[in-house]
């Protein structure tokens, strides 16, 4: 069954059209990424899933349900778990504040729930009691994605969340991303690097200014000239 | 001489208590929509008189209307964010200055109207009387304005650091849109914000509104110690807004019974410019940094 269905977006204020009529599907606990150079329209296209873009037209379904018109906050209770570009953890919170905040059940639950995110994340365990922006990138990038978590969404989206990050320790997320995706939770990953994107995701879709000028098999995408043209121009 | 000392320094105390409620209310607000509550001082004054016309239909003493003062006073806080800061989000952060002079300004003409310009006293909190100890004056009402005022405060700590609501609280405060990006409602939040600031700044007129008296005009002098108090304290730094409180009223006391209280206030605005220049982030500055 469909997860996510976004058919004909348009994103844009004034002239100036950031997604041009983008359409994309993607089922339960399937794994999506989301291919595209500086600029192609990757962070709106999330922002607007999340309710941060003005859409213009076109609609966003959840499980059947039209959302175009939501705020952000009853998105996010439909099962949208969001990590955002520049990872936007709370600076002055502790990470377990951090974590805790964006759980919506009683105390129990929410125990249990850090528990998950600190074995998945342990190095978030090591510092439970450390202000956020006294974290390294790294770690600041894991108490995104594990907040998010904390909302027990049914879709992630993150957005280019190796960005920064040293080779081996963005390895190592994407090993945990690939777990977060096997679990069950449909992901959908906006990357630069394809060749890591497509470890997590069996399927791509690639935009260029705005627009899907390809979508299929990552890894086949990963070698297509498409792929050529939207990093260097056609 | 110490006698003379320690019961100055128990003025200062119940003084500066009573304006650490003010700015510290000023500073949540502050933090949750980076908006001056310019009305903030009157909301002091207004907890003064709800405090007295609250006594005149239930007679009973001042730390039995508090909760009362307070709940009303938070009341009023969640109107001056409908009236004055949502209808102006995403205006330039002036126009909030302006909204809340506005509603400060209204809200003196109508204690005016409604009160008269005489000053006023409200009950006192537990009665006349005094604890003499060792020879020191202790008055009820002083001691009852420190314990009342402590205990608000480390409430106000509890909620925020202990609590689901708090932790919601400070999210909304450090990034609204990440926030609710996470499914948190930020608007209820705010307007709560401005009611706990507001419920705050009103048990504060109740505190001051029986040795200190009330009188309609009296928000600007409560608006301008708060916001010197923010200033030394570190702007946005919750501490720093506690003990930048106590320092005022430490300085206006001390200076104010070696000299006077004109000399006081005139010392006061200098000390604050001299901290201004030396020091511009406050003591706590640091914390309003990582704020950022």
């Amino acid at each position: 069954m469909t997860l996510l269905s976004v058919e004909r977006l348009s994103v844009g204020e004034g002239a100036f059209l950031a997604l041009d009529e983008v359409s994309l599907s993607l089922g339960r606990g399937e794994a999506l990424a989301l291919l595209g150079a500086n600029g192609a329209g990757k962070t709106t296209l999330l922002r607007a899933l999340v309710g941060l873009a003005p859409v213009r037209s076109g609609t966003i379904r959840i499980d059947g349900e039209d959302v175009t018109r939501l705020p952000p906050e009853r998105r996010a209770r439909l099962g949208i778990g969001y990590v955002p570009e520049g990872r936007r953890v709370f600076p002055g919170m502790s990470v377990r504040d951090n974590l805790e905040v964006a759980a919506r059940e009683g105390a129990a639950a929410r125990r249990r729930l850090l528990a998950e995110v600190y074995e998945l994340f342990p190095d978030l365990a090591a510092r439970e009691e450390t202000a956020a922006w006294q974290l390294s990138g790294g770690q600041q990038q894991m108490l995104a994605i594990g907040r998010a978590l904390m909302t027990r969404p049914k879709l992630l989206l993150l957005d280019e969340p190796s960005l920064g990050l040293a080779p081996k320790l963005a390895a190592e997320l994407f090993a945990r991303i690939a777990t977060i995706a096997e679990g069950g939770t449909a992901v959908l990953l906006a990357e630069q690097n394809v060749a890591r994107a497509a470890r997590v995701a069996s399927r791509a879709v690639l935009l260029r200014l705005g627009r899907v000028i390809a979508e299929g098999d990552a890894a086949a995408l990963a070698a297509s000239p498409e792929l050529h043209d939207a990093f260097f121009g056609a | 001489m110490t006698t003379l000392l320690l019961q100055l320094l128990l003025n200062a105390l119940a003084l500066g208590a009573a304006y650490a409620l003010i700015a510290l209310g000023f500073v949540l607000v502050l933090n949750a929509t980076s908006a001056v509550n310019f009305a903030q001082g009157d909301m002091v004054m207004a907890g003064g008189y709800v405090a007295i016309a609250l006594a005149a239909v239930l007679p009973l003493p001042g730390i039995a209307l508090l909760p009362v003062v307070a709940v009303l006073m938070a009341a009023l806080g969640a109107l001056l964010s409908l009236l004055a800061y949502f209808p102006l989000i995403g205006r330039p952060p002036v126009a909030v200055f302006i909204s809340t002079i506005a509603l400060g300004v209204m809200l003196e003409g109508s204690a005016n109207a409604i009160f008269g310009a005489e000053p006023r006293a409200a009950p006192a909190l537990v009665g006349a009387g005094a604890i003499e100890l060792a020879g020191i004056h202790l008055p009820y009402q002083r001691l009852a304005i420190v314990a009342l005022a402590s205990l608000l405060i480390l409430l106000q700590h509890l909620l925020f650091a202990k609590t689901q609501l708090g932790r919601r609280l400070r999210a909304v405060a450090q990034d609204r849109e990440m926030a609710r990006a996470l499914g948190i409602a930020a608007a209820p939040l705010i307007a709560g914000t401005f009611a706990l600031g507001t419920g705050l700044a009103g048990a504060a007129g109740l505190l001051l509104a029986n040795e200190w008296f009330v009188t309609p005009t009296e928000g600007t002098n409560y608006i301008l110690k708060a916001y010197i108090a923010v200033t030394i304290g570190g702007w946005g730094s919750v501490p720093g807004a506690v003990v930048g409180a106590l320092l005022v009223a430490l300085f206006e006391v001390g200076v104010s019974s070696a000299l006077s209280y004109s000399v006081a206030t005139a010392l006061l605005y200098a000390a604050v410019l001299a901290i201004l220049f030396f020091r511009p982030q406050g003591i706590f500055g640091e914390a309003a940094q990582a704020r950022a």
